[in-house]
């Protein structure tokens, strides 16, 4: 994108298309190009670790899988000589003339995702990074421990390609430090990466790896992360705190480390490899793109954003996601995806669906009566099949069996060339039903089954072989047992095809009106964003007002007021026409389905019914009710919420506080509540801050486990620590001890780094709370979603869906998922109600196919189907025999597994299916 | 040494797509290593699980069933 | 639910026409859980394996479909 003009609603993007030299149209990525290209260049998919050619295809899993020419490396571009590719290539793809477009698209809203730069170690000499062989990148790291890595996930270091037995992880590198690089500000990722990678590692070695990561703060602050960071320590990855200071090379290449321990001894220790846990920045074209478009960033050079819009940029119609708005991971960025999608479609929503093409599926072929022609496609999977399974004696035997009609090996079955060659493949040999021996059908059944349509195949012609995730993967070291496992599996599938018959699709329609639960910020956000886009919507809150836990909040980690925020939210709330707001209300019960839901309210007036297609779960959580550190028994030790509604209130004055001590992970990080609460180490900080605003000369101590400040938090950390804020920290088997001594209040804790104890008066204790769930099994099983071990609800996906349910029609937002900030908590709200709308905005959706249906020749009406079918969908009809309601069945089969008369059957998964694989089992 | 020393049974697993599937999935992506002996037959979901289907694999011989949910 | 009451019935039945206990394993993994996974095919192969190749039902039952 080389600019923008224009204003929201109307803007003129230029974008500028860079010449390829290969014309994608032609290109059949027969790969016929590369091996003889002379030019030997650097492969920066791998980090520069390996060698690629000057015509080549990034990775292997590219989309779309085409060829390109680097022109910087290229002998012909550059030099005038060479040609080869051009000779070599049958289709005529390569065109050396190729120029720069520039075109001009009209849009309305603009998303900004550019991402971060891995932060380069090659100019700071204390990291030796350029001077050492065996000092490598994190990301270098990741492409080593990868299957298509330079070395195909081995575990080798590079000087001499051997199995490193000891590796060492560097923390904070170009993170938490002005004085080589100027970042102060956390990367977020890199602890968590580490671990990871620590691992992984540790799998892949032959040898019992010994993996040590070296510290400062470990901040496992996520979802489950801390027990990743629990289960690393118990499988003997080391953690050391320190911060390494000077890395020298052995003469086999090994490096020493020399680091200080925590009470300062002097230490060395030998490593055969270092790894760099460098972290995220800007990169210098983002900088210069924001600013040419006039957005923009803060001191750190992320793109500015406020928390209670955390995915607009100053520039009104252009929104910002993932790491250029800050450091972050992967779930959190795919959140702001939704929720700049949501954001961006917003001020669009009345221009919904005008520019939008139906896709043309060709009218299905009816094969009933056919004779079964089953294509079995084998697929290499790169070599993650192909390694361990011999593909060719696979193809080979699955030609010798019952209604095979065609079978052929694919490096990659799913990639777009292939699809489309699949398909032309149905056509001309006239197949009726599809075998893809492959990975697995829950991830890759709907692309295949899309395959089958283009063709004109119903899609329920169609069985995968998981010879990936349940074969090759798992049995790595008996490769001929994997390979005749294959075969079983291709033959089982082959028999199971064969029987399959075109199954219909239930189409129903979707009442385009919403639920939303939980009228705190993620409540009233998602709420004010439906009705925003035009949809009916109901609140839903159990207070008799609206705001939830952030009415107990005083300001934000970037120091926004949240009250009058608050405000402003919910007087837009209560008077937006299209939501409805059901204060002290609960839910009773809920029927139905995504598309139509009926839920039963139980409110001041009674109960009432709501029909509405989606709902979003945003019930939050609620501060842990500490029993620990005397709290209860002396109104000077309050917790994080207190302390902040006292001093809005006005009862905590802050020019009297003369000594505050902040205890942290109360009740967090515990065994009974395994998990960080995120926000605390922050919000004491915060506290910190404000009570030395007003009283420089307040002595404030902050015992703490590890300071999780993650991201740009880290910059009032390092304010705190220049306003004289004292950071002690504890460990966990020698907590602090509160202590009341006559009228005074004293805190003890042991000093790691004095190795002594320090006793501390203290006007305020402050106790950083844990934050709980509200665990509300009763809502999870109204809606038929899962909550964790923690009570948390748990997403269809934790990376890759963040706020979906495994059950369509549902989402969440805020705390109910995970204790989070109040920004993040906005960002989940916009990006439940993204996903709401692919709902919402449909009149009318498809429902699968594999139903149940009754045989009434068998039925005899005896009501064993309909008492134990968990969804309600089978009903008696006025002949007292059984009937089926397709949009409510699951395709569970629990009724024909039931059923004495054998009436009802299971389309796709029928008695005489399943029967089909187990007499080819053997 | 005893014959079962060498013996490789064959065990016919039903897994649910939604439980035990899933499992297995992540078990690959894991790379988690187990034997290579059950063959698995994937079904909705285990309340699809009828005895028939038990008694026809050991019928046909298996020397083991797995249902897992 | 249905499922688990069905199969302890099921288990009395076989060990009946001579199929050991030992011989028809049920667990419940959730998706998450792979390392479960991993261990309970361990455990199910190991205790399959103990009781050697199957005897009955090969010939016995004829028809039970």
């Amino acid at each position: 994108m080389a600019d923008i003009a224009g204003d929201e609603g109307d803007f003129t993007v230029k974008v500028v298309t860079h010449p390829r030299y290969v014309d994608t149209s032609k290109c059949i990525a027969c790969g016929a190009c590369t091996p003889k290209c002379p030019a030997k260049v650097s492969n920066d998919y791998n980090e520069g670790l390996d060698k690629r050619k000057a015509i080549y295809v990034r990775y292997a899993q590219a989309v779309p899988l085409k060829y390109g020419i680097d022109p910087a490396k290229c002998i012909k571009l550059t030099k005038g000589k060479c040609g080869n590719c051009e000779k070599q290539c049958p289709t005529g793809a390569v065109n050396y003339e190729d120029t720069e477009t520039t075109r001009d698209i009209q849009v309305g809203s603009v998303i900004i995702s550019a991402g971060f730069k891995p932060f380069d170690p090659s100019a700071y000499v204390q990291y030796s990074y350029s001077k050492y062989k065996n000092v490598v990148t994190a990301l270098e790291m990741e492409r080593i421990l990868a299957a298509s890595g330079p070395w195909m996930g081995h575990l080798v270091r590079p000087s001499d390609e051997k199995e490193p037995k000891k590796i060492a992880w560097l923390q904070c590198v170009g993170s938490r430090d002005v004085n080589t690089c100027d970042h102060p500000y956390c990367s977020s990722v890199c602890c968590m990466y580490a671990i990871k990678e620590a691992a992984i590692a540790k799998e892949h070695s032959h040898s019992g790896l010994d993996a040590a990561i070296f510290f400062m703060d470990m901040r496992t602050f996520g979802k489950d992360f801390e027990k990743y960071y629990e289960k690393a320590k118990t499988s003997g990855v080391r953690f050391i705190r320190s911060r390494i200071h000077t890395i020298t090379e052995q003469p086999d290449k090994s490096l020493m480390i020399e680091y200080a321990t925590e009470d300062g001894q002097a230490k060395t220790e030998v490593f055969d490899m270092v790894v760099l846990s460098h972290g995220l920045e800007v990169a210098k074209s983002s900088i210069e793109l924001a600013n040419k478009l006039g957005i923009e960033l803060k001191s750190t050079q992320f793109v500015k954003t406020t928390s209670f819009a955390p995915v607009s940029s100053n520039r009104p119609g252009v929104y910002v996601c993932g790491a250029l708005a800050g450091p972050k991971d992967i779930p959190l960025s795919v959140v702001e995806a939704s929720a700049a999608a949501c954001a961006a479609a917003g001020k669009l929503s009345s221009a919904r669906g005008t520019l939008a093409q139906t896709k043309e599926v060709p009218q299905a072929v009816d094969v009933r009566g056919e004779v079964p022609k089953v294509g079995v496609f084998v697929c290499s999977c790169g070599i993650n099949i192909a390694s361990m399974v011999d593909v060719k004696a696979v193809v080979d035997y699955a030609k010798t069996l019952p209604f095979v009609e065609f079978v052929e090996n694919n490096l990659f079955s799913c990639s777009q060339d292939t699809q489309d060659k699949m398909a032309q493949t149905i056509k001309e040999k006239g197949l009726n039903r599809v075998v893809v021996a492959a990975c697995t059908p829950r991830t890759h059944e709907p692309l295949f089954q899309e395959t089958l349509q283009a063709a004109g195949l119903n899609k329920y012609l169609f069985d995968m072989a998981n010879i990936r995730n349940q074969d090759s993967w798992v049995h790595a070291a008996e490769p001929e047992k994997a390979t005749e496992k294959a075969k079983d599996l291709v033959r089982m599938a082959v028999a199971k095809v064969a029987l399959l018959q075109p199954l219909n699709e239930v189409k129903l329609s979707v009442n385009p009106a919403a639920m939303v639960i939980g009228g705190g910020v993620a409540g009233m956000n998602a709420a004010l964003e439906l009705a925003g886009q035009g949809f009916t919507t109901h609140l839903v809150e159990r207070d008799a007002q609206l705001g939830g836990n952030a009415r107990l909040l005083r300001i934000t980690a970037q120091g926004e007021e949240v009250q009058p925020y608050l405000d402003g939210l919910a007087k837009k709330v209560m008077d937006n026409p299209l939501i409805t707001t059901h204060l002290a209300t609960s839910l009773k019960d809920v029927e139905g389905f995504v598309g139509n839901f009926k839920t039963t309210l139980a409110g001041p007036a009674g109960e009432t019914v709501v029909e509405h297609g989606g709902a979003i779960i945003a019930i939050g959580g609620q501060e842990y009710q500490p029993s620990e550190y005397m709290y209860g028994q002396d109104p000077r030790v309050m917790t994080h919420l207190q302390i902040d509604a006292a001093m809005m209130n006005g009862e905590l004055d802050a020019k009297k506080v003369n000594s505050a001590v902040f205890i942290q992970c109360v009740g967090s990080r515990e065994p009974e509540r395994p998990y960080c609460s995120k926000v605390c180490c922050t919000h004491s900080v915060e506290s910190a801050l404000h009570l030395k605003e007003h009283n420089p000369d307040c002595q404030v101590v902050i015992i703490y486990r590890d300071m999780r400040t993650f991201a740009e938090r880290e910059l009032l950390y390092k304010e705190a620590r220049a306003k004289g804020v004292l950071f002690v920290r504890y460990d966990v088997n020698q907590k602090p001890v509160v202590k009341k001594d006559g009228d005074k209040l004293t805190v003890t804790v042991r000093d790691h780094i004095l190795g002594r104890d320090l006793l501390i008066d203290a006007d305020l204790v402050g106790l950083a709370s844990a934050i709980v769930s509200h665990k509300n099994t009763e809502l999870a099983q109204m809606f038929k979603v899962p909550l964790d071990e923690d009570g948390w609800f748990l997403e269809a996906h934790q990376k890759l869906r963040p706020v979906d349910f495994a059950t369509d029609g549902v989402f969440m937002a805020g705390l109910a998922h995970y204790p989070k900030p109040l920004e993040e908590a906005v960002a989940q709200a916009l990006a439940a109600v993204s996903r709401a709308v692919t709902v919402l905005s449909s009149a009318e959706m498809s429902l699968s196919g594999t139903v149940a249906f009754i045989d009434q020749r068998k039925c005899v009406g005896c009501g064993v189907c309909w008492t134990v079918c968990p969804y309600q969908a089978i009903t008696q009809d006025d002949k007292g025999l059984a009937v089926v309601n397709e949009a409510l069945c699951k395709g569970c089969g629990t009724c024909v597994a039931s059923c004495r008369s054998g009436a009802p059957n299971l389309r796709g998964f029928t008695t005489q299916d399943v029967m089909a694989q187990i007499e080819a089992m053997l | 040494m005893s014959e079962n020393a060498e013996f490789s049974p064959r065990i016919a697993a039903f897994l649910c797509n939604w439980c035990s599937y899933g499992a297995a999935d992540l078990a690959g992506v894991s790379r988690l290593q187990y034997p290579p002996n059950i063959q698995v037959i994937r079904i909705p979901c285990t309340g699809r699980m009828s005895p028939k289907f038990i008694l026809a694999a050991f019928r046909k011989g298996v020397d083991g069933v797995w249902v897992s949910g | 639910m249905f499922a688990r009451r069905r199969f302890a019935v099921l288990k009395n039945l076989l060990e009946y026409v001579g199929i050991e206990p030992g011989r028809l394993h049920f667990s419940w993994i959730s998706s998450a859980e792979a390392e479960k996974f991993q261990k309970t095919v361990a455990a199910v192969t190991e205790d399959v394996k103990a009781l050697g190749p199957a005897q009955h039902m090969i010939k016995d039952i004829r028809k039970v479909a």
